[in-house]
């Protein structure tokens, strides 16, 4: 991670002097980085979004910028570009009036602004939009116009607030592809607030996942996604298997889960964990069916009783239970013979597919 | 089938009373008669070329544009500070702005003829002005600050966020964007303040006449004819007025 080219100090907001929407935030994000502020509603991410872009004043804790206060600056002192959820285009301008309207506020020669409005605009192909008014234009197409006035006067870094959560699914994920190419291109640094893990994981350099207005873990997205440094991290996202359990003082690389007994894990991972209790988590793609021969490869095993069956046609959730606990597995690819309702089955996993978060 | 028969009946039956002055406007008869004996054009020309009709329609603009502008003047601001800020006593505020739509017009009426007999207002253009302005203070209130919920704030955000400051930001995105709602309020106030006779009654006078207050004393004394031609007047300067309220919010809702 180089330098800190936003960095936000024990950021903390209140509205009524008692509770706090957003509870101490320490972020440092790098110049180009595209970080993903993710988490459940009103878990502080947009107010966290709101105080950066300088429309909501902190309570306490300072928001730097290329090591300058931002504190005192007024938000159309900033240069900083906002894209929202409801799209926020002006209703009186036509889309080529929308993008050229920050130029027109920071008086930019008309010839220029001409000029870098075009720009603007092929790189989000809507070129040909250039004269329709944004009640004439498709919610996606609405959404490119907002991110082309976000981005036309080169800001130092652009919020994003939900901007895909109108539109719907396959829209979504296609905007998402183009959100990533739009980065990429103009290597702009992006803030972007949703509750939706998808997005977080397939756009993110890093994502920071807030609970309770806190950062729980601030991590790459597959570091996130398979080190999550929380249970709530782990719940939140991705499917899950959560065990309690106690780290074997005795025994090396042992951990017994309650309920399901003893089961071995990485012994690197055993020794990080300095305290007893612990919670365990196995991902569901992670448990396999079990046979005679492998039990080197999988020594963990349970016998799971087969309740719900899920096809997704390119891979199969099973959810069942072992000794009352709920189970969930994916098996890759078409629904094996042995899996049916009902069914008893013997499952496993290995050492390495456990993860050990440490409970206080 | 039934449910358009029955709604063109009542249609009819709330429309025909007025449209009934349209003909005996055009009507030869010395005095109101149905159906008329002979159609000219007499009247108009009586209506259009004395002073008699000419002043008062004249004090009647006037009147509703400076009661027009006192309401705005008065409402524009009180809407903002209503919808955007919380305080105490929001309701009784809001219980305040409405109370002249409530109070019956002729008890307003008795308080403004004492209110401005001690101003010395009565009488005068100023007078109904500043009742006919308070009158509508309700109406262009609710139409007002509907609009001002309905508007994201989110606009003026982004245009800060794009380098707006406080006025630009008013100027370049609040106000065109709130402008249609403006103007209906706007016109409500207006036609209120044209249409409204009772208060003109008691506090215009001879000075400041105003044509409804016309038309009832016209009708008492001599029963005119010409009232027949105002009536249609005014019916169509109303419709046009709806109308355009209308095209506006149909523009404002991104019809087109």
């Amino acid at each position: 991670m180089g330098a800190a080219y936003l960095k936000l100090t024990g950021l903390v907001k209140s509205y009524d002097g008692r509770t706090n929407a957003v509870d101490g935030i320490d972020l440092d994000v790098a110049r180009g980085e595209f970080v993903t502020l993710l988490g459940p509603s009103g878990s502080g991410k947009t107010t966290t979004l709101m105080m950066i872009a300088g429309f909501e004043e902190p309570t306490r804790g300072s928001i730097e910028l290329d090591g300058e206060d931002l504190g005192r600056r007024k938000p159309y002192e900033r240069n900083i570009g906002v894209v929202f959820q409801s799209y926020a285009l002006f209703p009186h301008m036509t889309v080529a009036k929308n993008v050229a309207f920050p130029l027109r506020m920071r008086r930019f020669p008309a010839a220029r602004q001409a000029s870098r409005v075009r720009e603007i605009l092929d790189l989000v192909e809507l070129g040909s939009f250039a004269d329709k008014y944004p009640r004439e234009l498709s919610g996606g197409q609405q959404q490119r116009v907002a991110l082309a006035r976000g981005l036309v006067f080169n800001p130092d870094v652009l919020l994003l607030d939900e901007p895909l959560g109108a539109l719907d699914k396959s829209l979504r994920e296609q905007m998402q592809v183009e959100l990533k190419r739009i980065h990429r291109e103009v290597g702009v640094t992006m803030l972007y607030v949703t509750h939706d893990q998808t997005e977080a994981m397939t756009m993110s350099d890093r994502i920071a996942v807030f609970n309770g207005g806190a950062l729980e873990q601030v991590a790459p997205p597959l570091e996130v996604y398979h080190r999550p440094r929380t249970r709530f991290v782990g719940e939140f996202i991705g499917d899950s298997n959560f065990f309690s359990g106690r780290r074997d003082g005795e025994r090396p690389g042992l951990v017994l889960l309650d309920g399901i007994g003893a089961h071995r894990v990485a012994r690197a991972a055993w020794d990080e964990i300095a305290g007893s209790t612990v919670d365990v988590l196995i991902r569901p793609e992670r448990i396999q069916l079990a046979g005679e021969g492998d039990e080197a490869r999988l020594p963990n095993r349970v016998s799971m009783k087969v309740g719900v069956i899920v096809n997704y046609g390119d891979s199969v959730l099973v959810i069942g239970e072992t000794d009352g606990h709920p189970l969930r597995m994916r098996i890759a690819g078409a629904q094996p013979d042995a899996i049916r309702e009902g069914a008893t089955v013997t499952v496993g996993w290995g050492p390495a597919d456990a993860h050990l978060i440490r409970r206080d | 089938m039934l449910v358009v028969v029955v709604a063109l009946v009542v249609a009819l039956f709330l429309v025909a009373p007025i449209l009934i002055v349209v003909p005996m406007s055009f009507s030869t008869a010395i005095s109101f008669q149905f159906p008329p004996p002979g159609y000219w054009l007499g009247y108009y020309v009586r209506y259009f070329t004395g002073t008699e009709w000419l002043e008062p329609t004249l004090n009647s603009v006037v009147i509703a544009l400076g009661a027009t502008g006192l309401t705005m003047a008065l409402v524009v601001p009180a809407s903002f500070g209503y919808v955007r800020f919380r305080f105490r006593g929001k309701s009784f505020v809001n219980l305040l702005i409405m109370a002249p739509l409530v109070v019956p017009h002729v008890v307003s009426a008795l308080a403004y003829y004492g209110f401005l007999a001690r101003l010395r207002l009565n009488g005068t253009h100023l007078g109904v002005i500043v009742a006919h302005g308070v009158l509508a203070v309700p109406l262009a209130f609710l139409v007002i600050t509907a609009t001002l919920k309905g508007f994201d704030r989110n606009l003026e955000r982004a245009a800060m966020s794009s380098g707006a400051g406080p006025l630009a930001t008013f100027f370049h995105v609040t106000l065109p964007v709130l402008r249609p709602g403006m103007l209906v309020g706007a016109l409500f106030a207006f036609l209120s303040s044209f249409n409204e006779a009772v208060v003109a009654l008691f506090i215009a006078g001879r000075g400041a006449a105003t044509l409804p207050k016309k038309m009832y004393e016209s009708i008492r004394l001599e029963s005119d004819p010409v009232i027949a031609v105002v009536s249609t007047l005014l019916v169509t300067t109303v419709a046009i007025g709806v109308l355009v309220s209308v095209l506006a919010r149909g523009r404002e809702s991104g019809a087109a």
